[in-house]
């Protein structure tokens, strides 16, 4: 660090230089911690780069063959792409600007300092920017090369549309930012919350109701592949509608191939123009609404403050102070089959989990959006005759419904052990020992999140209309991969422990983290491939029996070397742990 | 010089802080006491700018904390209970940042840094990262960073918690060598032993309310104590505790309606 000099100063640039430094340090610590470990992270990211862009190529160009709608078709790809990334980029926004700026200790720390509220905003709008944004545009990158080098695309459209894409990323921060300000400031507003309940409420009801399949009408093998794309073609609509900046960007990036400069050019400049607007309306408006917010949040003192049935039940709790809980009476039930301090473990868990709003939040809406795209399978199940579409849809579910369960297992399950670590105090010095805390944690996690998988599961065997002996046999496989994953995450949780950090997403940002996070989604890879192959769909002719049990032997062994050992592993270790 | 004119903070139905005024003079030392859950860290906060008053002001140095908030925290210094640091960074690293966020020369900042951390003996942790120091060395380097700026006002919320005793002894004699230097100083503190030792006087916060402030003698005439600080502190939050009961009520709550 060189500078500070008094002529010219920019504390933006200051904290900027300072968090690169912290940023850069902390990819160093990584790095240093174990590099054979990183290497394998390398191989495989790597490894996706390539397996994604292998594959959006081939179906792009698979799309383009199509019969009179191939550049309908590839055009709407690119337009679903860029919509969906927009969406995604705004609700990961909104969820890391809220806690950037409103549970987080540097911006505590900043609002003491020498600095405008103005800057502190501005540092930590870009920073949520880049956290918010980073991930999706690595997923995304191989896509659009694929798309470009199917398309023939010229060498200047990859520039093009890279600088594209880093201007389209600020809106959806924008957005994400601005509404996280408001929330925090009117939370606890009555309007707000009834606002927000009805407008979640509507959403189920149009995803339950409005979207009620509807009936084909003719029977004609080539007509209902028409009439199918015509449908797929008019559900998704949504995605060219000419307010969305997303529409802006793959007009933009389209007409650049096409070679109409113009017109990619007009596209670009609104683009800009609503980046520069909305960009220079962050930066210089929003200090004092943030310290507003910020203020209100750290002086909340409860959320419903504002209902009456809720102080009645406040001051109703108030009285019975020393009731024992619900959860703790509930647990009792298992008297005689878990050990008192066990139960109380498990009691305190459920309640932690509870109380913390992110955590069952994030894992409300993945699971949600799973729900919501599972139940919505009916559509296709009408038209997708062909036994294969049905085969390969059942693995994508299994596969998809895996890794969601692999998220939460590394966002939630894996910090756990090194967030009791925090307080070993506690447990740690309790005479209970630290490998009954591991197992107790494992199989709580394990058998909660048994529920969800297993359901959704079923769930989708049951939308696609599979036979009983199918269904059963998914039913299997998530539970072997339910029982894995949480190994997996229990058992690196305890082999790579943080007791420094007390922010559970910090803990799995770190080295621990992100290879338990990459082993659970090459497990899930190769689990449905494994799976794959192990049962052959009813309409292949010769079943090649070697394979099938190449299959299934693979699918255990992989499942007990990446879940079963690690658990083992974590156990020992915490038999004899040293803080 | 700080002055709290009629602070009140309400979270929800709790009054947290309830109608306190406040003068403290340029360069006196002054120390609050009370039970917990007193109110003296959300008083603290309000002082700093970090949470607005539900009504009421407070002034550092003439600013107000929320009107002017930046030529207010160019003059103060603020040391939470738990102060956040760049993990990553090194002491002298950090040191430096907290230099040039509050604009000092180059020059300056290395001659007033070099004295405070032969003072605070950091010397020998100065190329380490801070993730790796012990707790009171991260709070001495906390110390050490925010005096950097000759602050006018200088705020502390329970500094000793992690010092060893010749750390603590350090910390003493610097903020009181400051103090007869000019620099004011808020300290919050439970160790009623630091607050008589050091402090011109003393203020006693109790349920939100100053119940008393004056030197340790006008203390202990108002408690009717004689002897040590700890006599009159029981006493006078004990007081204060039974006049609320004759009242008839534990402390005044009034919802936000
Ligand atoms: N963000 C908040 N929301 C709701 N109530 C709060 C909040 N912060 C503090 N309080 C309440 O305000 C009261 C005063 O707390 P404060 O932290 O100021 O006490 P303190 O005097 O610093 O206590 P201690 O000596 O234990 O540090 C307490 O009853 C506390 O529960
Ligand atoms: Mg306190």
């Amino acid at each position: 660090m060189n500078g500070g000099g008094s002529k010219f100063f920019s504390p933006l640039w200051l904290l900027l230089r300072t968090n690169g430094l912290q940023a850069w340090r902390r990819l160093l610590s990584f790095r240093d911690q174990s590099r054979l470990l990183s290497a394998a992270i390398m191989v495989f990211v790597a490894g996706y780069l390539w397996l994604a862009y292998l594959l959006f190529y081939k179906a792009m160009r698979f799309v383009s063959y199509f019969p009179g709608l191939g550049e309908v078709l590839v055009e709407r790809m690119l337009f679903l792409l860029f919509a969906f990334l927009f969406t995604m980029l705004m609700l990961s926004n909104l969820i890391i600007s809220f806690t950037n700026l409103f549970r987080n200790r540097e911006s505590t720390y900043l609002l003491t300092m020498p600095v405008s509220t103005d800057t502190i905003f501005r540092w930590k709008f870009i920073e949520s920017s880049i956290l918010a944004s980073w991930a999706f545009v690595f997923l995304i990158a191989p896509l659009v090369t694929a798309f470009g080098h199917s398309q023939k695309a010229p060498w200047h459209f990859y520039p093009i549309t890279v600088t594209l894409i880093l201007l389209f990323i600020v809106l959806p921060t924008v957005a994400g930012s601005w509404f996280a300000v408001l929330l925090a400031r009117f939370m606890d507003r009555r309007a707000f919350q009834v606002a927000a309940i009805t407008v979640a409420i509507g959403a189920i009801c149009y995803v339950a109701f409005g979207t009620a399949p509807e009936q084909m009408q003719d029977d004609f093998e080539d007509t209902r592949v028409l009439g199918l794309m015509d449908r797929l073609l008019k559900r998704t609509d949504f995605a060219q509608n000419p307010v969305l900046p997303s529409y802006w960007l793959s007009s933009g990036v389209l007409r650049w191939l096409e070679g109409a400069f113009g017109s990619a050019v007009f596209f670009m400049l609104v683009l800009l123009s609503n980046v520069l607007f909305f960009g220079f309306l962050s930066f210089t408006r929003l200090g004092k609404p943030f310290y507003e917010a910020a203020s209100v949040v750290q002086s909340r003192g409860s959320l419903f403050g504002h209902w009456e049935w809720f102080r009645k039940w406040r001051d109703f709790k108030g009285q019975r102070r020393y009731e024992i809980g619900f959860l703790e009476r509930a647990f009792a039930i298992f008297k005689g089959w878990l050990p008192g301090d066990v139960r109380a473990m498990l009691v305190k868990d459920i309640r932690v989990f509870w109380r913390d709003t992110t955590q069952w939040g994030q894992t409300l809406m993945l699971f949600g959006l799973l729900g919501v795209y599972i139940i919505n399978l009916r559509h296709f199940s009408q038209q997708l005759t062909a036994p294969f579409w049905i085969h390969v849809v059942s693995y994508l579910n299994l596969g998809a419904s895996a890794l969601n369960l692999a998220t939460l297992t590394t966002r939630f399950v894996y910090p756990q052990f090194s967030l009791e670590g925090r307080r070993v105090w506690i447990v740690g010095m309790a005479p209970i020992g630290l490998p009954k805390v591991v197992t107790a944690k494992y199989w709580l996690t394990t058998i909660a999140s048994l529920g969800v998988t297993l359901g959704l599961t079923v769930l989708s065997c049951h939308m696609l209309q599979l036979p009983w002996e199918r269904t059963v046999m998914f039913a299997l496989a998530i539970t072997v991969m339910t029982l894995t994953l949480n190994g997996l995450a229990v058992g690196l949780g305890v082999l790579y422990p943080n007791f420094r950090e007390e922010n559970p997403s910090k803990i799995v940002s770190g080295f621990g983290g992100t290879f338990c996070l990459v082993l659970s989604f090459l497990y899930i890879v190769a689990s449905v491939v494994l799976l794959a192959m192990g049962t052959p769909w009813p309409g292949a002719s010769d079943v090649d029996l070697g394979k099938v049990l190449f299959g299934w032997v693979g699918f255990g062994l992989l499942s007990v070397l990446l879940g079963w050992v690690p658990l083992k592993l974590g156990l020992k270790r915490a038999a004899h742990f040293e803080y | 010089m700080i002055e709290l004119l009629d602070l009140v903070k309400r979270f929800g139905d709790l009054v947290a802080v309830n109608h306190i005024s406040l003068k403290v003079e340029r360069g006196e030392f002054f120390a609050v006491l009370g039970p917990n859950a007193a109110g003296k860290t959300t008083t603290i906060k309000m002082l700093t700018g970090l949470i607005k008053p539900t009504s009421g002001r407070a002034l550092i140095a003439g600013c107000d904390v929320q009107a002017q908030p930046l030529e207010a925290r160019r003059k103060l210094a603020y040391v939470p209970d738990f102060p956040f640091l760049y993990d990553k960074l090194t002491p002298w690293e950090f040191l430096r940042f907290t230099g040039q966020m509050f604009r000092m020369e180059e020059k300056q900042f290395e001659a007033k840094a070099r004295t405070l951390v032969e003072r605070f003996n950091l010397e020998d942790f100065l190329r380490k990262p801070i993730e790796g120091l012990s707790h009171g060395t991260r709070q001495r380097v906390a110390i050490a960073s925010a005096l950097l700026h000759d602050p006018e006002v200088f705020v502390i919320d329970e500094p000793m918690v992690g010092l060893d005793p010749h750390h603590a002894r350090v910390v003493k004699d610097v903020l009181k060598e400051r103090s007869l230097q000019g620099m004011t100083v808020f300290l919050s503190t439970h160790q009623l032993s630091v607050a008589e030792e050091m402090a011109d006087r003393i203020g006693i916060i109790h349920q939100g309310r100053l119940v008393a402030v004056g030197t340790n003698e006008e203390l202990r005439r108002q408690s009717g104590q004689d002897g040590a600080l700890e006599k009159s502190f029981l006493s006078l939050t004990k007081q204060e505790a039974n006049f609320n009961e004759e009242r008839g009520q534990a402390a005044p709550s009034a919802g936000n309606k």
